[in-house]
């Protein structure tokens, strides 16, 4: 279908930027109100500050001069004005905090010089919550592969994604949260945006276009979170981070458990290559729906900075598409991980092992015209295992300087249907060596230099540089 | 039968099994909506007040820092200090002072929080509530997390990375929670140092 500049397609791109700018126009105005308050009543605690001065003043004078009178007449005001300034520091600082609900009497109101309209914004408390994060990068790839072959594939650089979040707090009960992401400057997209109720602290149920709670990247990919400039491989191409579908489900704590079970709709088979899994993301827009697929996370955190857990994914993929001698192709695919991470003392250490199963897959070849080495794996597994640590973490609070190194395989094709080969290329094995510097805790600077390995002696190593920040 | 010998019939269990599952996540959407177990509601500073020191009394006061006072207390915390009004209670028993507790508001990403941290006699942290979280709840740390800092006085290794632990896909509440701690411990020792000081005129 073509489209044109108002075609769909246009505004389906644009629909995010659509959505802060009615959020920044209709909200927004709330929060330079409550603002505009609060320097209402540091202009008027000045004003009493230096009226208290002022008495003070005339007081001493008096006293000095020995009138007696003088001063009987003064303290009952100054007395008056110490007490208006109390109530004014203890209101100002009620309104810095943030807190939920400070309960303004009318005695109070009048006392503050303030309208009844004014002072509601006392009463109530909503709130835009606007943040975002960004990563740069460079990528400088040897001249030559594993066998000495000539590379073609030179330096890149690429802004990789600017990336906005918008909040709003309805009420206690009701959250919304999104995240408007612009990947390589120009794709505009919507990670995440869903609707929280808060039923309780155990319990909260979540609806809307969601990320897959799996792995460690997925859900917690800021260029400050993860060491290096790349994201592992296996969550990338297996768990094929950042991953995001449209469902409902449950999420909450209890003690040192956390857990996560969301129902959503399948992957879509059609993407699937030898590669992984990463092009079946359907990412919310118009995603095919005939097949869905639970997902559910357990973390145990047995003591701060420390936890461990596993996730499992699983639904048919084919969403109605394939028919294969007259019955329709599931494909199912089950995507399970395990995972673990400590932080401890400057300490960082993190390591992942994950495999996806599909089935039906020769037939799914066969529709999809995929023939010999280009199988889709039939199974697909891969892993890291990463170890860091903050050289400045015993001597400096806001720096940090932090080497790394992470070991990783993986195979997207660990096995696949009789009658196809699997690809060598597919078989690989990572070397990953780095530092990162963070000058202060939001931005982070990163080189790395990373050993790629794979069967068929194809591996092309890479130099990287990044940079990244978090606000 | 064994319904794994027979594709059709296993699908249909599949279905069948995802049916039930929908059906009781329905089920729960409701029971949560109509019955919320218990509403998730910040304490105020009163009720945290009263839960951790119980049958206290407490003094409200707000103390004023002087710019040198400002200095002095961010060059001890090592953390910036964003105001010069802070709110203190005086915690008594059988009219002897028990604790003290501060209010620590600071902005997280973009948006504030509230901490309440109450300290013992000595000036040890004795609890931390939070009295107000604006960011998405997903931010918030957990309160396992606050008792890193319970017992512990002001010192170096009072810092992420060192005694306190980060926390994960949270690094900016926990680099905000442990300025505000620090800040907090440094101006109570340097109240204590002269407790006339900072008191409204």
């Amino acid at each position: 279908m073509k489209q044109g500049f108002w075609g769909l397609q246009a505004w389906r791109r644009g629909a995010p930027l659509v959505i802060l700018l009615a959020l920044r126009i209709v909200v927004l105005p709330q929060g330079v109100r409550a603002g505009s308050e609060e320097d209402g009543i540091r202009t008027k605690l000045q004003q009493l500050e230096e009226r208290l001065k002022q008495l003070e003043q005339q007081s001493a004078t008096a006293s000095s001069k020995g009138s007696a009178e003088a001063g009987q007449t003064k303290s009952p005001a100054i007395e008056e004005l110490r007490q208006q300034l109390d109530i004014l520091a203890a209101e100002v600082e009620k309104l810095r905090s943030g807190e939920r609900l400070v309960e303004v009497t009318s005695e109070q109101v009048r006392s503050m010089g303030l309208a009844p309209s004014a002072a509601a914004t006392y009463r109530k408390e909503r709130g835009v919550s606007i943040a975002g994060y960004g990563q740069m990068l460079y990528e400088n790839f040897k001249g030559a592969n594993e066998r000495g072959e000539p590379s073609s594939e030179g330096s890149q650089l690429d802004f990789l994604r600017a990336i906005l979040y918008a909040g709003y707090r309805f009420n206690d009960k009701f959250v919304f949260n999104s995240e408007i992401e612009v990947e390589h400057t120009d794709e505009v997209s919507l990670e995440f945006a869903y609707v929280d109720y808060l039923a309780n602290p155990h319990l909260t149920l979540r609806g809307g276009l969601l990320l897959m709670p799996m792995g460690l990247i997925n859900e917690y990919h800021e260029p400050n979170v993860f060491l290096g400039n790349s994201r592992p491989e296996t969550e990338r191409r297996i768990i094929p981070s950042t991953w995001s579908e449209g469902g409902f489900g449950v999420l909450g704590s209890a003690g040192k458990f956390n857990y996560r079970a969301y129902v959503v709709n399948g992957l879509n088979a059609t993407g699937f290559s030898s590669d992984g899994l990463r092009a079946g993301r359907q990412g919310g827009g118009e995603a095919k729906a005939t097949n869905l697929a639970l997902v559910g996370r357990l973390d145990v955190a047995p003591t701060p900075g420390v936890f461990f857990g596993g996730s499992v994914f699983t639904g048919n993929s084919g969403q109605g598409q394939f028919v294969v001698d007259g019955s329709k192709l599931g494909v199912r695919t089950t995507i399970g991980e395990v995972h673990a991470q400590a932080q401890i003392r400057g300490f960082d250490f993190r390591g992942l092992y994950a495999r996806a199963s599909l089935d039906d897959v020769a037939d799914l070849n066969t529709a999809l015209n995929l023939t010999g080495s280009d199988s889709i794996g039939k199974t697909q597994q891969g892993g890291y295992l990463q170890f860091g640590y903050n050289v400045l973490s015993q001597s400096s609070e806001k720096m940090q300087l932090t080497p790394f190194y992470r070991f990783e395989k993986l195979n997207t094709q660990h096995e696949v249907p009789v009658g196809f080969s699997a690809d060598p290329t597919r078989h690989q094995t990572f070397h990953t060596f780095g530092f990162e510097f963070k000058p202060i805790h939001n931005i982070v600077v990163k080189t790395d230099y990373q050993w790629t390995r794979n069967s068929a002696k194809t591996g092309l190593n890479q130099f990287n540089i990044g940079l990244g920040y978090a606000f | 039968v064994d319904i794994l010998d027979k594709p059709a019939l296993f699908s249909e269990s599949i279905e069948k099994l995802r049916a039930a599952l929908l059906s009781g996540l329905f089920a729960l959407v409701l029971v949560v909506w109509v019955f919320p177990l218990r509403a998730e509601s910040l304490v105020s500073r009163e009720e945290a007040l009263a839960a951790i020191f119980p049958g206290a009394t407490f003094k409200s006061e707000r103390i004023f820092l002087s710019e040198k006072e400002q200095r002095d207390v961010a060059k001890l915390a090592r953390a910036e200090v964003p105001s010069a009004l802070w709110a203190r209670y005086l915690v008594f028993s059988n009219g002897k002072e028990i604790g003290r507790a501060y209010v620590d508001t600071h902005v997280v990403r973009t948006k504030k929080e509230s901490l309440l941290i109450c300290l013992d006699e000595q000036g040890n942290v004795k609890r931390i509530e939070v009295t107000a979280f604006l960011e998405p709840p997903d931010y918030r740390a957990s309160s396992r997390w606050y008792e890193q800092y319970y017992g512990k006085p002001l010192s170096n290794d009072l810092n992420l990375q060192r005694a306190i632990r980060p926390i994960a896909g949270a690094t900016l509440t926990a680099t905000a929670t442990n300025n505000a701690v620090r800040r907090v411990l440094a101006i109570d020792h340097l109240l204590r140092q002269n407790p006339a000081r900072g008191k409204l005129p």
